[in-house]
């Protein structure tokens, strides 16, 4: 019989979601675990200790030393490292807070100080090269089942280059943005949550992040202006998941 | 000496704990919250209210919905807009799908590995299979309810100040319906396996809650009365964790499962009444390991009352229509239980509709002093008389019975 793939998932600073959502393949999870052997999990258990890994998980930003430490430690004891949702990929709405760290601090718990070490939010891309990179607020879980299967069968896993309008046309919905003059970003957002916000009737947020090469954020923005939004409002919603400069 | 834990496990959330140890002697705890700060009332500053929800429901992914709901709430207060039973009835379907979905996860998943003496379900579930899946059976059933009424499973947006971007559908309200119900007998099957856990951890002597069971307009408390969270609940900073941690009346106390069974247990379904009566004594002790048992009894709860929502809602037929928003200068404030506990969200907004005030107080850090507490308690119980591990692992046990939502309780700000 092959021999099982150590897989650690490592949390750093976020809502816990990321490391949920694995939790919530319910029975695929057993799937999963005909390939992989949980050497690291600490949401989902006691055991760790392990010094190499196959495969790691990190989800969360970097928002503390500790954070920090732990990362370079997942990255050193790893062989392929993805980093997973949002916050991992581009911060999301916890590295969209604006001001430096000791404001923050200051606003918040009423002191300058930093005992515990804490640092600006930023996404674990920024600090170390990973292999993979899914994004999502939280990702599609179908979407980490596969990764994690593929790279198990020895294939190189595919990153989706399509907005979130491709997904939507898919499933037919009706166009939030030309018809209800709702805010939508999905025209300027990677897919792969097969447009779940839509689903609802609602307009896209962002939540994976921009689609980078052909899209085209101006024309977007011109979009939302001549709905009646204003700039402030735009140039906020293009930022809060991704620092996105528009 | 201080004795350094490492970081919890099976918990959500990242934190450890260190004994200080004097001459031999347990001298004190310090839980320490270790997951960075997100600053969420900061990122809710300026913002339009519309899209508030959506973010705050990215302070936690286990009890995102209850952040929507308290959210919205606020909003709708601070815009005087009221909205009809239907809308009610709805958003309380999605809380229980929610409670559904975390105390399962922690029954099942998280407490349940210590019951039979595992380090995880999953190598649990080799000789306890049936009963990992009858919690995967359960916590499925919380999170598709939480799908439909909010969006996704984790995150969605659908709940919206006034209505909801989509309504569920007459197939959907009669599958509610029916898998309520037949998850009925898994649920008291879980009540008597918590039952048999030994009482640990502080005695509490104050409890809060919400003055509905799921949510309400102000707090309610074991002494008379009901009040704002303003008037009795105080919040202070730690040099070693970076979540607050509270006193109500300038004293501990805890929220969450047990709290809620304690003060309204007039509230209660027919089978979750005769539950709790049935374990009653051994609730009232107040130790805070209980608090699963409390979980288990709820499950019960929550399977009872989606049945009769969904009853309810089938027989009305659903209108589907949101009340229009006017935008105005105003105050409010959202009270929900979330699974572990009260939770507080608190806005100002101005003329054009954005926030220019906001505090959030979230169940854990209300549950902090207690949590801190409970384990001085039990470090103090086995230091000297247990081995090192089994030390820990009691001190462990400790925090996880509060189920404590650690990602929540970062990010306590007033302004």
């Amino acid at each position: 019989m092959m021999e099982k793939l150590k897989l650690a998932v490592f949390e750093l600073t976020d809502c816990g979601g990321c490391a949920l959502n694995i939790l919530f393949l319910y029975e695929r999870l057993f799937d999963l675990l005909e390939f992989y052997e949980i050497s690291e999990f600490h949401m989902a258990t006691s055991l760790s200790g392990e010094n190499h890994y196959d495969v790691a998980l990190i989800t969360g930003t970097v928002s503390s030393q500790r954070d920090l430490a732990l990362l370079k430690e997942a990255r050193n004891h790893s062989d392929y490292l993805i980093a997973l949702g949002t916050c991992a990929t581009h911060g999301s709405v916890q590295a969209s807070v604006e001001g430096s760290i000791r404001k923050k601090l200051e606003k918040v718990y009423g002191d300058k100080g930093n005992p515990m070490r804490a640092l600006d939010s930023k996404p674990v891309v920024e600090y170390v090269a990973v292999d993979f990179a899914l994004p999502g607020c939280p990702y599609d879980k179908e979407e980490i089942y596969q990764v994690l299967i593929d790279i198990a069968k020895g294939v190189e896993p595919v990153r989706k280059d399509y907005p979130v309008c491709i997904e939507c046309k898919l499933n037919e919905y009706e166009c939030v943005l030309v018809k209800k003059n709702l805010p939508c970003l999905g025209p300027i957002t990677y897919g792969g949550c097969n447009a779940a916000c839509i689903r609802s009737g609602l307009g896209c947020i962002g939540c994976r992040g921009p689609l980078p090469g052909e899209v085209n954020p101006a024309s977007e923005y011109e979009i939302l202006k001549d709905l009646g939004y204003d700039d402030d409002y735009i140039i906020r919603k293009f930022k809060t998941f991704a620092r996105w400069e528009p | 000496m201080i004795i350094e834990l490492r970081e919890f496990t099976r918990v959500e959330g990242n934190g450890k704990a260190e004994i200080v140890v004097e001459d031999g002697e347990v001298k004190n705890v310090r839980l320490k919250i270790v997951e960075g700060p997100r600053f969420f009332e900061l990122l809710t500053l300026g913002r339009h209210y519309y899209d508030v929800p959506d973010l705050e429901a990215r302070i936690c992914a286990i009890c995102y919905l209850s952040h929507s709901v308290a959210s919205v709430m606020a909003i709708e207060r601070a815009f005087g807009v009221d909205v009809p039973e239907e809308i009610q009835l709805l958003r309380e379907l999605g809380l229980i799908g929610e409670l559904l979905e975390s105390h399962a996860l922690h029954l099942y998943l998280l407490v349940a590995p210590d019951v039979f003496g595992y380090p995880d379900a999953i190598r649990m579930a080799t000789k306890h299979g049936e009963l990992v899946r009858e919690g995967l059976a359960i916590k499925a059933f919380g999170n598709r309810l939480r799908e439909i009424i909010g969006g996704r499973e984790i995150h969605g947006i659908n709940v919206k100040p006034g209505g909801f971007g989509r309504y569920p559908t007459v197939e959907e309200l009669e599958l509610f319906e029916r898998e309520s119900g037949a998850l009925l007998k898994l649920a008291r099957r879980a009540v008597r396996l918590f039952a048999s856990l030994e009482p640990y951890g502080e005695k509490a002597e104050h409890f809060v809650a919400t003055d509905g069971y799921l949510w309400g307009d102000e707090l309610v408390s074991d002494e008379e009365g009901t009040f704002h969270y303003t008037e009795r609940i105080e919040e202070r900073s730690l040099v070693y964790s970076f979540a607050k941690q509270s006193r109500y009346n300038g004293e501990p106390f805890l929220v969450g499962a047990l709290a809620r069974l304690l003060l309204k247990a007039d509230s209660l379904t027919p089978m979750a009444k005769r539950l709790f009566e049935e374990h009653r004594e051994k609730l009232a002790t107040g130790y805070v390991s209980y608090n699963n048992l409390a979980q288990a009894i709820e499950l019960v709860y929550s399977l009872e009352r989606a049945n009769e929502i969904a009853k309810t809602l089938l027989d009305k037929g659903l209108d589907g229509e949101n009340i229009p928003i006017e935008v105005r200068e105003g105050e409010g404030i959202g009270y929900v239980e979330a699974p572990r506990g009260v939770l507080i969200h608190h806005y100002r907004i101005d003329g054009s509709g954005n926030v220019v005030y906001s505090n959030i107080i979230t169940p854990t850090a209300l549950n902090h002093t207690m949590m801190e507490l409970s384990l001085l308690r039990e470090a103090k119980r086995g230091y000297g008389e247990l081995d090192e591990g089994s030390l820990i692992q009691r001190l462990e046990e400790t925090v996880r019975a509060f189920d404590p939502c650690i990602s929540c309780s970062v990010h306590i700000v007033k302004l």
